[in-house]
Order: structure tokens, then C-alpha cells, then sequence
């Protein structure tokens, strides 16, 4: 249907649902394109983003971007999803990429894809991607400053998007990235260009504060008032919390509906999206 | 005459893997099972603070984090010593049951739905290789209105976990004793009132769906069959409590069921790109290192046996051998026993809100030995997940996983014998050569998870670690 620009003409006998869906589809193919390339890690960015909500997923694909690849979701397998993402990079899009990238052994660490018998690495397909893309988006902590995927002794040599692209992107860190910070960056490229960023490439809408600066539990800080373990109401600074050094809107936002976050569950922030994370961060718990 | 049918990446499960099929005269005769990420989570647990692995062996899975925590704090109490009361152990498993929800609706809705209906009109669900959808045109749209209502339904499942856990995926509540909340009744009528909307949906949507694909795809009830043999280490395994009772560990083999026994359990390396001094290892060791030129090899995944033989592990294998579904083993059997298996989680998440509506955290301080090892085996969304865990001088020494994945993805090993999903895939039909979406069904019905595929890689010779599949 979406080869006729003028719906009317061939259409008599269209319902008004009928054409409206036609108008979507057109709007649809108006929309930027997004590749959302899982690498090394945890495919769990995409997991988060299913918990979105106002916008949700859906309206997400349906009304922000056309979301051409992505592994986890896509009706497409084999050669058949590939070519979807190869025919992308020859479009306006935008790339994301959770996940490091995953350098040694000529990336064989980590292959995403067969394309006509030969094995696609993920670093080769970032690269393909990375050199077209209109923005690069580094979502999680893995593919912003490497992550967990590069934890001491890095066995698979992962490194950050950044620096295997050696260009400047926009993260997004957190393990996993909030769904809003997610969306609200695609949102604010797709509507009103690149966001205001901090000197690592953060978005300052999401990344300007400490959590420490509006944590719930300052007031106990203020009057040095600790937990002595996980499970207490007070502040778990002594018990290793990185909120003082971690920059992200926690605990305005709150996670997963604005429900809950890991300060509010009595346990102290690890400073899951902080450059360092895990092996600075560390111990997580300290008893 | 053979043909090579190559299907990578088999997309809608997490991670990366990919399937090579010798086709026969439209039959697949041989199949191989190829993990395709390596991450090594065991070689960077060595050496750090043993309470740690709790966070960070959820790192391995986004879809199944949970799975993670649980198996992990199970491994730390045993190392520790800690006996944590029944109502703390059964509100560690109420978090584990989140997450049972959210994946059985994004496996069925988001993973297994698109093979079998046209989606809903978003981008990544168009351009479909094959033609064979047969829903008519009411039932195709109800069922795709259900793939968009359902996510609300499984972000909520997340909500839930959150309440307990802090945020999700990759929990913080789950904790060596139990969790690290509490339940007052704000949050006992959020619960409840969370679980019973899902139910709902579960009830009047979900199970209806997957009869009605079974329908329209009867002969999926004799695909994908495999060896037929099952185990698992059991979950939500309180006898004495009516209602909170699911499955304790068993093993059903050669048609018999047996009594599941872990010194049984060991991992072949033969086809996979690791060498060590034996082909075959217990799962606490000793340590295996990468070789991506090894002969033969073709999968980061481990071969994990049972006495020998490739086993199958999920919610089809569970509710087999609890007796809660026995219509047979195949790729339907699989899906429709994991919907069924959503509706009997929120029963029992509702029993354990009934006996325990409020819950006040019982956690401490906890004195780390000097040198301790403990275990943690307990059936997860995917099947039988054990994590083994070795302490000196109060840091972990060594860490192995095997995940539910490497038992279903396993290869070959070293006497031959195929893993669950190969041997599922032999003797198919195939259809259409050039759109093989047989195999995309039969292999998506195991819900792999190649995410879980990390392994060990190392020089330390003395130690071991981590296997995560």
C-alpha cells in the first residue's frame, strides 16, 4: 500500500480506518530510522525499554522512529534481517548500540550475523553503522565506558563505543539505561536535535545532578545518621554507597513506573552508570 | 543432495546464536547449535568481594537477571552458613516469580508470537521472509492487539519485582537471607492488586492465544520433539504448604523418572571453543581457555550432560515432571506448558501473599570465612540454573555457572551425542529451503538465552571458575 502517495484515487472502497492507516503508514516513512545493535553484553537495555511507559514501546515505534534491526525484537531472522540492516545504512538513521564492543580476536567474540555464509562481528557491524549514522547513541553503561563486558581482566578486550569509533556520541549509561533517559534522548534528536551534554557526552537533563544531591536519605547524611546494614532506613554511605559520585536523577525518577530504586529497597547505589563501573565501584557492599 | 541451511542470527531471544541445518530431501538430517558471544564472567569473579556476585552475575542476563540473584544468594548461604526462615526464603522466591511473569509474556508475545501472526504495524516486526501465517483475519488482529496489550502487562510484572527488588532488570533486593524490603500493606495491596491484573490477562488472553495457535499449527505438537529427556533442580518446592508447592528436583530419562542427583552433572568441551586437560569436567573445575581455532569447534557453549545425556530443562520439562502437564514433549508442548506455567506462578505468588501479607526484612551483617564453598541449584525461567562458588582468604577463588541455555544449546560432545535443541531440530520438514521458519520455531520454543553464554578463560591453573552458558 505504500507505493501510492494519493490514497484516494484506487481506494473507493476504503473504509475512513483504511485510510488513516495509509496517512500512519506515510507518516511512518517519514519517521528516522533507528538500528539498535545489541553487542557485548546483555541485551538488557532493550529489556529495560520494554518497560517504558508514557511514551510506551509501542508508541515508541509507531510514532517516534522506524526501528529497522534490532535482535531481540525484530519478525526477521537469518539473512533476510540482515539485509534489513544493510539496506538502512544507505538511509537517515540513527545508531544505538548497547552493549561493548568486543575487540579481541578480530571481534570474534562476539558475531552478530551470517551474511551470505561469512560471520558479521559485532565490532564490524558497529563500524559499518557508525561511519553512517546521522547520531551514535551509547545506551548502558557497557557501551558508553565499557562496563561490565570490560571488567578486569577484560576477557573478551572489550572497549566503549567511543573509544573503538574514536568519534564523539552521546551516552546513555546505566545498567541498564532507564527507559526515559533512553527515549527522552531519541526523542529530543528526533524533534529538536542534539541535547544539552556534559563534557563526557551525557545528556544534562538526566546526568546533572548526584544522586546524592536529591537522595531521600540526605537528611540522615546531613546528621550523621549510617545503616549498619542493607534492610535499614537511614544512609548507606558507609556501607559503600556511590551516590556522592554518581550522576543520574534516581531518585526523582525512580525506576520501573517510578516505583522503587536501590536506595529505596535499603540497599546502597553501585554506581551502575559511572565510568569505572564495576571494578572502581567496588565493593558494591561493604560490610 | 545436502544443502547447508545457516539461520544467524536466530533473532527474538537474547543474545546471539545461530543454527546450521543439513537438509536432505526436505528433511534435516544434522544440526548444529553454534553460542556466538563470549564475555568470561567466571575469570573476572575471581578475586573479588564474594557478596559482590550477587549484582554482578545478574550482569550476565537482561531478560533474566533475577535468575541470577537467586541462584547466586543461594550459593552464598550455602557458603556462609546462613538459614534463612521459610517466610523469608518464600518472599525471595515471590521476586523470583516476577520474573517468571515478565519473561513467559515477552517469550510468548514479543519472542514466539511474531512466527506464527503478522504483528502490529511497528517497523521491526514487518518485513517477514516466509508466507506461512494461517490465523484468519479476526483472530491474526486480536492476537496482534494482544502483542501491544501484553507490554503493558509484562512492564508491570517489572513493577512488581521493583516494589521487592528496587528496580529491574538487574534486581538489588534479592539478598543473602532473604530480600532487603519489607511488605507493609501499601505495598501488599499494590501486589496484589498488580498480580491479580496480570492473572487476568494470563487467563482471558494468553492461554487462549497459544490454543488457538496450536490450532492453526497442529503438526508443532510433533516437531521439535527431541530426546525426551527432562530434569530439573526444582523451584517453589514447599511440600508442606498446599498452594506454594510446584516442583522439587527430578529427572525423567529413558521414559522413567528418576531422582536427581548433582554429582551426576558434568560438561563436555569436545565441540566447543575451550581446551583443558580433560574433555570432561565437573562444573566446579578445573579451568578450561579459549581456543577459537580448534578443530571441530563450533560453539562458546558448553556441553553440560546428566549421566551422559543431553538433557532438557524449562517450564515443559518442570511441569512434566510435577505431573502438572503431561500431553507430550514438542515445540508446542514447550510454549503451551510455558503459558500454562504463567497462570500457575501467580497462583502460588498469590498463595505466598496470603501467608505472608506482611514481611519485615531480616537482614545483618554478614562475617565473611576465610574460606568456605557453597552451591546454589534452583529452576528458573528457562530451566535448571546452578551456580558453585569456592572462597579463600575472603575473596571468591573460583566461580562456575551453567545455565538452563547450555543445557538446551549445548553441542555436540566428545561421543557424539547432539545437544537438546540439535537433536530436537533432526528429522524436520522442511517446507521452503530458501524460508526454513520450521527451525526458528522449534529452536525459540526452548527460549534460549546465548546472553548466558560466557565462559572461563584463564592461566591461574590451580583455579576454576565461572561457566556460564
Amino acid at each position: 500500500m505504500s507505493e501510492f502517495i494519493c490514497p484516494i484515487i484506487d481506494s473507493k472502497n476504503l473504509t475512513a480506518r483504511g485510510i488513516m492507516n495509509l496517512a500512519d503508514n506515510l507518516q511512518q516513512q517519514n519517521k528516522l530510522n533507528l538500528i539498535w545493535l545489541e553487542a557485548t553484553g546483555c541485551s538488557g537495555n532493550i529489556i529495560s525499554m520494554m518497560n517504558a511507559n508514557n511514551p510506551n514501546l509501542y508508541y515508541f515505534l509507531k510514532n517516534i522512529v522506524n526501528l529497522k534491526y534490532n535482535n531481540s525484537l525484530m519478525a526477521a531472522e537469518g539473512q533476510g534481517a540482515y539485509q534489513q540492516f544493510l539496506n538502512t545504512l544507505e538511509t537517515d538513521f540513527i545508531l544505538v548500540v548497547e552493549g561493548a564492543v568486543a575487540t579481541k580476536a578480530e571481534g570474534r567474540y562476539n558475531i552478530i550475523a551470517s551474511n551470505n555464509g561469512l560471520p558479521v562481528t559485532a565490532m564490524e557491524a558497529v563500524k559499518l553503522a557508525g561511519d553512517k549514522a546521522k547520531y551514535i547513541v551509547a545506551v548502558g553503561t557497557c557501551a558508553s565506558y565499557g562496563g561490565i563486558s570490560a571488567a578486569r581482566p577484560n576477557p573478551s578486550g572489550s572497549v566503549s563505543l567511543q573509544e573503538y569509533l574514536k568519534k564523539n556520541i552521546l551516552k546513555v549509561p546505566g545498567c541498564p539505561g532507564h527507559p526515559e533517559w533512553i527515549i527522552g534522548t531519541i526523542a529530543h534528536l528526533v524533534y529538536f536535535g542534539m541535547p544539552e551534554l556534559d563534557e563526557q557526552g551525557r545528556p544534562i537533563i538526566f546526568y546533572g545532578i548526584t544522586i546524592h544531591d536529591r537522595c531521600s536519605r540526605r537528611s540522615y547524611f546531613d546528621r550523621g545518621i549510617f545503616a549498619e546494614h542493607l534492610g535499614e532506613p537511614e544512609c548507606m554511605f558507609k556501607l559503600g554507597c556511590r551516590g556522592p559520585i554518581t550522576r543520574t536523577d534516581c531518585p526523582i525518577r525512580k525506576w520501573n513506573d517510578h516505583s522503587n530504586w536501590p536506595i529505596g529497597d535499603n540497599t546502597p547505589c553501585i554506581g551502575c552508570a559511572r565510568q569505572g563501573f564495576p571494578d572502581g565501584m567496588e565493593p558494591f557492599v561493604r560490610y | 543432495m545436502a544443502n547447508t541451511v545457516t539461520v544467524n542470527p536466530v533473532t527474538r531471544i537474547s543474545g546471539f546464536l545461530e543454527i546450521k541445518a543439513e537438509v536432505e530431501n526436505g528433511i534435516i538430517v544434522d544440526a548444529k547449535s553454534s553460542g556466538l558471544l563470549f564475555r568470561g564472567f567466571e575469570k573476572m569473579l575471581q578475586g573479588r568481594a564474594p557478596l559482590d556476585a550477587i549484582y554482578f552475575t545478574q550482569r550476565i542476563c537482561g531478560i533474566c537477571s533475577t535468575a541470577h540473584s537467586m541462584s547466586s544468594s543461594l550459593a552464598l548461604e550455602s557458603a556462609l552458613n546462613v538459614q534463612p526462615d521459610i517466610h523469608s526464603r518464600m518472599i525471595k522466591e515471590f521476586v523470583h516469580g516476577c520474573e517468571f511473569i515478565q519473561n513467559h509474556l515477552r517469550h510468548f508475545y514479543q519472542y514466539t508470537l511474531p512466527d506464527y501472526i503478522k504483528g502490529p504495524d511497528i517497523n521491526p516486526l514487518y518485513g517477514v521472509n516466509h508466507k506461512d501465517f494461517r490465523l484468519p483475519k479476526y483472530l491474526n488482529e486480536e492476537l496482534s492487539r494482544h502483542y501491544v496489550d501484553s507490554l503493558d502487562y509484562s512492564r508491570r510484572a517489572h513493577d512488581l519485582l521493583a516494589t521487592l527488588g528496587g528496580k529491574a532488570p538487574h534486581d538489588h533486593g534479592i539478598f543473602v537471607g532473604g530480600i532487603t524490603s519489607d511488605i507493609d500493606i501499601s505495598k501488599l495491596a499494590k501486589l496484589k492488586s498488580i498480580l491479580s491484573g496480570i492473572g487476568q490477562f494470563i487467563e482471558d488472553a494468553m492461554i487462549e492465544d497459544c490454543n488457538i495457535i496450536g490450532q492453526y499449527y497442529p503438526e508443532y505438537y510433533n516437531l521439535g520433539v527431541g530426546d525426551k529427556n527432562l530434569m530439573t533442580y526444582g523451584v517453589f518446592n514447599y511440600p508442606a504448604f498446599k498452594g506454594i508447592h510446584y516442583t522439587e528436583a527430578g529427572i525423567y530419562l529413558n521414559g522413567k523418572h528418576e531422582v536427581f542427583d548433582s554429582v551426576l552433572i558434568d560438561e563436555d568441551i569436545q565441540k566447543t571453543w575451550y581446551t583443558s586437560e580433560n574433555i570432561i569436567n565437573k562444573p566446579e573445575g578445573p579451568y578450561t581457555e579459549e581456543d577459537l581455532n580448534k578443530q571441530g569447534a563450533y560453539s562458546w557453549v558448553k556441553a553440560p550432560r546428566y549421566k551422559g545425556h543431553s538433557m532438557e530443562v524449562g517450564p515443559l520439562a518442570r511441569m512434566f515432571i510435577s505431573g502438572e502437564y503431561t500431553r507430550g514433549i514438542s515445540t508446542m508442548d514447550r510454549t503451551m506448558a510455558r503459558v500454562l506455567e504463567a497462570r500457575k506462578v501467580i497462583g502460588i505468588m498469590q498463595n505466598i501473599l496470603e501467608l505472608i501479607p506482611q514481611y519485615q526484612n531480616k537482614q545483618r551483617q554478614y562475617e565473611m570465612p576465610d574460606k568456605a564453598q557453597g552451591s546454589g541449584l534452583i529452576d528458573t525461567t528457562r530451566g535448571a540454573l546452578g551456580h558453585w562458588l569456592a572462597i579463600e582468604n575472603k575473596v571468591i577463588k573460583n566461580y562456575s555457572i551453567i545455565t538452563p541455555s547450555a543445557w538446551n544449546l549445548s553441542p555436540q560432545d566428545h561421543t557424539g551425542m547432539k545437544g537438546t535443541v540439535e537433536s530436537a531440530l533432526v528429522g524436520t520438514n522442511i517446507e521452503d529451503i530458501n524460508n526454513p521458519v520450521e527451525i526458528g520455531r522449534i529452536v525459540r520454543s526452548f527460549d534460549p538465552c546465548i546472553s548466558c553464554a560466557t565462559h572461563v578463560y584463564g592461566k591461574n591453573s590451580a583455579s576454576v571458575e565461572i561457566r556460564i552458558m
